[in-house]
């Protein structure tokens, strides 16, 4: 069963209750997630880990309006995500929700300062006043300056990650996932883009929640999820590297 | 979402030129057709009054002989009239046989009513001269002062060319115009058009004939308005061509639109992803394919109108500037052509746009290659079999009751299905053809084959353009190669006799052996014969048809050996076909009855059996000679060669050469017309399936690579890419042109079979073996450009590509 460390926090990102998520029918149903519950605090840096198959991925698409659950709900910023259409989840992610992929993160024919803007044209929203400033704060926090004008292909693995987290925070968004954002990268790209997430938590105040299977990305996060079968097997808090390792490994947690 | 469609437009506008050529070569059909039309028309009908210009009535319906009475009684009343119209006679020029049927006309005898433009010399004014049409001249090479020598037997006009005029009008042309006065010779054979008449007696002329008077400048508009008709059912008959390539543009950009979109699949969940509505993206993609569809239609008109001005130009050149005027096509019809590219292209995208945008965002997050197969649906296949059995019934019942409209209706409703079905039908081809190629290349066949289906869709989308050029060409070979058929047949009836000599008095001895010895002869026989005394017909030549003249002639008309008691004569010598069918017919006293047969073809002569011809006389001399023409002997010259023998012996050459072959021609040109404009759509095909190979070749780069770095070499690949374009286009080819021959077949029971009962079915064997070849060379030849895109690809750049 899960073990929750209490942690008094004053407003909640995301909310799961009850969340369960089974893919295919008949003899060929699997149970991706099985009765999640879970309570993810806004302004933290929050790693969502466990073994492969543990539905991590599902978890994240289920929390971010990408994927229907079969049941249970789910809270996101403070609204109901069931019973959305998909036109009124499109618009609740736009406005809410920022993505970083593992790959395949940018579109290809778009440069990167048209990538990061890309959301906010989707929405309708012009680069003036205020937007513009969080548009410029953001390339800067990112150090993507001087590659605005740069078409992905022509981007290292590391700047092609940058520009997505900047797509991500340009909208202010209240939440951020991270699907393996460092998947694909060599140690200091992914040294680099961890960094830049935890510095948009502690210097944006956004909250990032990143799916990962590697110990080395988690030591970034705040606050540590682990998955198991398809469920919540602990939730830890400023976890040190013995508690993590630990809790991966099973054990109960004190 | 305007910088997403302005950078998609600018990435992928090189993967949208097949489609946008399909569109261009569509919609410049479409001005072309217009503009041919509309400046024919105006050449056409610019010139027509001429010749009635000066007449204050036309009288129509004539004969020749009507027509002269008229031109002689407004002489005798001081008024002017002269006959529009002509003879077709024979022509020489200075002892050179020209052709058989020229055509004779005459100018009018007042100056009024003269229209020809005197280009040198003059007009013909008295009995004897004559002008010459100065592109006649120019082709037959007639110049002032030749004496020309007009039809034949005891109907000629001997005359010296006096002129050489220019005749700017679409009315009956004439090549040689002489007075009316010797005009007359030939009003037995004289066509009418209509006489002219001016003058005070032209208001009562209409109480002194019982033909029609009408105002000329109402004469006038009927026959512009006949002209415009004529040119409007040929715009329409293209226009057909121009939907059927059209309609095969429709699948090649369908099937390059659902590809691409494919392709993308990933970019447009991104979309979905970072905040586009599915409404956003599905604009998006309406919009790009909005912008090809204007650029092209706009292309599609301009270049249109250039080729169109091209055509215009060159038919102007050589044949005759007043054929055509230069008349762009109606702003309505420009309009027509832009609004048929835009709304063939926006069809086509339609549902490719609706699928694309249907994908899902999680789709995006999915790590691994566009995998793009389908299948047929099971709804597709049950309205595919449905539309193919209710096709082949009312084909069947088209069969049966001989109506031409349940065949239309069940063509196109079987074909319907044929392409529904095809996800089915294509691939299970391909992999019975692609066995065999496997067989003969080894790993490259097997790649390629596999390849080839592993999207039955898109295979079957690619193959049905083709499809339809192929199977529509074949239909209209066999259509035409059957009725070709019939024709000669017929010909073969009508004209059983190449060449004719036939002489009123004995021919020289050694005529025959000059004739065999004549090149473009093959063989030669000579009748022997004498005078006869027919009863009411006067006398006529009398020759009996020896054994061996049935070689000598085409089909198996009875004159080739008649039965003894019997005689065949020339329809034109017997004015009156006796009661009891039988005439008397007496040589030198001694007198036979003999049964009568009739029929045209072998000369002014009656032929009867050698047994016949011996109870009627005892001494016969050389009168005919029949000479059969090798089939590739050039008519105009062995009939000229063989006149040369023929004036000197006295005798009168006839040649049915020269008739069989304008119906060859006729033939000869109708199929190429048909061939050409259905390989219009058949182009658009091919270059639909030269894009699909490079479009698979994009998406399959990381496969390919794969397979060069396990050690496909870049000749193998290249194979492989060749065999499968070969695969797409021969399966498609062999399809249509069974398909094809189906349709033939069942147009033929239908149509032919109500009016005789045996006609044959003609496949042209050479002409459908080389529409297999052509396709598959062509097939070969689309997958030359995708080829090189995927052989410079390094191994490893390949395997990195996302």
């Amino acid at each position: 069963m899960t073990t929750t460390t209490s942690h008094v926090t004053p407003t909640l990102a995301a909310t799961a209750r009850g969340l369960t998520r089974v893919h295919g029918r008949g003899d060929a149903a699997v149970s991706a997630l099985r009765g999640v519950d879970l309570d993810l605090p806004a302004g933290r840096f929050t790693a969502v880990m466990g073994p492969s198959g543990s539905g991590k991925s599902t978890l994240m698409h289920c929390l971010a309006g990408l994927d229907t659950p079969t049941s249970g709900s789910v809270e996101v910023a403070g609204r109901a995500l069931d019973g959305m259409d998909d036109t009124a989840l499109t618009l609740f992610r736009r406005e809410h929700v920022g993505f970083v992929f593992q790959a395949f993160n940018l579109l290809p024919m778009l440069t990167a300062g048209q990538n990061i803007a890309l959301p906010l044209e989707l929405a309708g929203r012009r680069l003036t006043g205020a937007v513009r400033e969080r548009h410029d704060l953001v390339v800067d926090v990112l150090g993507l300056r001087d590659r605005l004008s740069h078409r992905p292909a022509e981007l290292s693995g590391g700047q092609q990650q940058r520009v997505a987290i900047a797509r991500a925070l340009v909208t202010e968004p209240e939440i951020v996932f991270a699907d393996e954002p460092t998947g694909n990268l060599d140690s200091a790209a992914s040294a680099e883009v961890l960094g830049f997430l935890r510095r948009s938590v502690r210097e944006l105040g956004q909250t990032v929640v990143m799916v990962t299977h590697e110990l080395d990305a988690a030591a970034y996060a705040d606050d540590v999820v682990v998955l198991a079968d398809g469920a919540v097997r602990a939730h830890l808090v400023e976890p040190t590297a013995d508690q993590l390792v630990a809790a991966l490994r099973g054990e109960q947690v004190r | 979402m305007r910088t997403v469609l302005l950078a998609s437009l600018r990435t992928h506008t090189r993967r949208y030129v097949a489609a946008a050529v399909a569109v261009v070569i569509g919609v410049a059909f479409v001005v072309v057709t217009g503009m041919l039309s509309a400046s024919a028309r105006t050449g056409m009908t610019a010139s027509v009054g001429l010749p009635y210009a000066e007449a204050d009535v036309v009288v129509t319906g004539l004969d020749g002989a009507e027509a002269r009475e008229i031109v002689r009684a407004a002489a005798g009343r001081g008024d002017r009239a002269a006959v529009i119209g002509f003879a077709t006679e024979r022509a020489r020029v200075e002892d050179r046989l020209l052709t058989d049927n020229v055509r004779v006309g005459a100018v009018a005898d007042d100056e009024r009513l003269r229209w020809q433009e005197v280009r040198e010399g003059r007009l013909p004014d008295a009995p004897s001269e004559v002008a010459v049409d100065v592109n006649a001249a120019k082709s037959d090479r007639v110049g002032l002062g030749d004496t020309v020598r007009l039809g034949s037997g005891d109907r000629v006009v001997e005359a010296e060319v006096v002129g050489l005029v220019d005749t700017p009008s679409a009315a009956p042309g004439t090549d040689f115009l002489l007075t009316f006065a010797d005009l007359e010779t030939f009003v037995d054979g004289l066509w009418v058009d209509g006489v002219v008449y001016a003058g005070p007696g032209a208001g009562s002329l209409e109480q002194r004939t019982d033909r029609d008077v009408v105002p000329a400048p109402e004469h006038v508009q009927a026959v512009q308005a006949d002209i415009t008709r004529g040119v409007d059912v040929l715009a329409t008959m293209l226009l057909v061509f121009a939907a059927i390539a059209l309609f095969v543009s429709v699948l090649v950009i369908a099937n390059t639109f659902t590809i691409l979109f494919a392709q993308r699949a990933r970019d447009f969940a991104l979309l979905r992803c970072v905040g586009a509505t599915r409404r956003q993206v599905l604009r998006s993609v309406r919009v790009e394919a909005l912008v090809l569809a204007v650029v092209a239609s706009v292309v599609g008109v301009l270049g249109g109108t250039v080729l169109g001005l091209a055509i215009v130009a060159v038919v102007r050149r050589v044949v005759a500037d007043d054929v055509m005027g230069t008349t762009l096509p109606s702003p309505a019809w420009y309009a027509a052509a832009l609004a048929t590219g835009l709304v063939v292209t926006l069809v086509a995208a339609w549902l490719p746009t609706r699928r694309a945008t249907a994908a899902d965002p999680l789709s995006a997050l999915r790590p691994h290659d566009v995998d793009v197969r389908t299948t047929a649906g099971r709804v597709r296949v049950a309205l595919g079999l449905v539309a193919a059995a209710g096709g082949c019934a009312l084909l069947a019942l088209a069969i049966a009751s001989h109506e031409v409209v349940p065949m239309l209706a069940g063509g196109i409703a079987s074909f319907s299905g044929l392409l529904l079905l095809g996800p089915v039908l294509v691939p299970a081809a391909v992999r019975l053809v692609g066995a065999g190629v496997t067989r003969l290349t080894g790993t490259p066949g097997r790649i390629a084959t596999g390849n080839a289906v592993r999207n039955p869709r898109r295979t079957a989308a690619t193959t049905a353009s083709l499809l339809v050029g192929v199977t529509l060409t074949t239909a209209v070979l066999i259509g035409l190669a059957s009725s070709r058929h019939t024709v000669e047949e017929e010909m073969d009836q009508q004209y059983p006799v190449d060449l004719t000599m036939t002489a009123d008095a004995p021919l020289a001895d050694d005529l025959l052996a000059d004739v065999r010895a004549t090149k473009g002869v093959v063989d030669a026989v000579e009748l022997a014969g004498t005078t006869a005394e027919l009863d009411g017909q006067g006398p006529v030549t009398l020759v009996a048809a020896p054994e061996g003249t049935t070689g000598v002639l085409r089909g198996t008309s009875g004159v080739a050996s008649p039965e003894p008691g019997s005689i065949w004569l020339p329809d034109g010598l017997l004015t009156e076909w006796p009661e009891d069918g039988r005439v008397t017919v007496t040589v030198e006293g001694r007198t036979r009855r003999l049964s009568l047969n009739t029929g045209e073809g072998w000369g002014d002569a009656a032929v009867v059996a050698p047994a016949t011809l011996a109870r009627l006389t005892d001494s016969t001399t050389p009168r005919a000679v029949w000479a059969r023409a090798d089939d590739a002997a050039d008519p105009e010259d062995l009939a000229g060669d063989l006149d040369a023998l023929a004036v000197p012996a006295g005798a009168d050459l006839v040649s049915a050469l020269g008739e069989r072959d304008w119906v060859d021609l006729q033939l000869d040109v109708i199929t190429g017309t048909v061939v050409g404009l259905l390989g219009i759509a058949v182009v658009i095909a091919l270059i639909g399936i030269g894009n699909t190979l490079g479009l698979s070749v994009l998406e399959r780069g990381r496969e390919n690579a794969l397979l060069r770095a396990l050690g496909l070499t870049r000749r193998q690949l290249r194979g492989t890419l060749a065999v499968e374009g070969l695969l797409l286009s021969l399966v498609a080819t062999v399809v249509g042109v069974v398909v094809g021959a189906a349709y033939a077949w069942v147009a033929l029971r239908t149509m032919v079979d109500a009016v005789a009962d045996d006609a044959a079915m003609v496949l042209p064997w050479g002409q459908l073996v080389l529409v297999v070849v052509v396709a598959g060379l062509a097939g070969l030849a689309s997958s030359v450009l995708p080829t090189r895109r995927a052989v410079r690809t390094a191994p490893a750049a390949g395997l990195g590509m996302d």
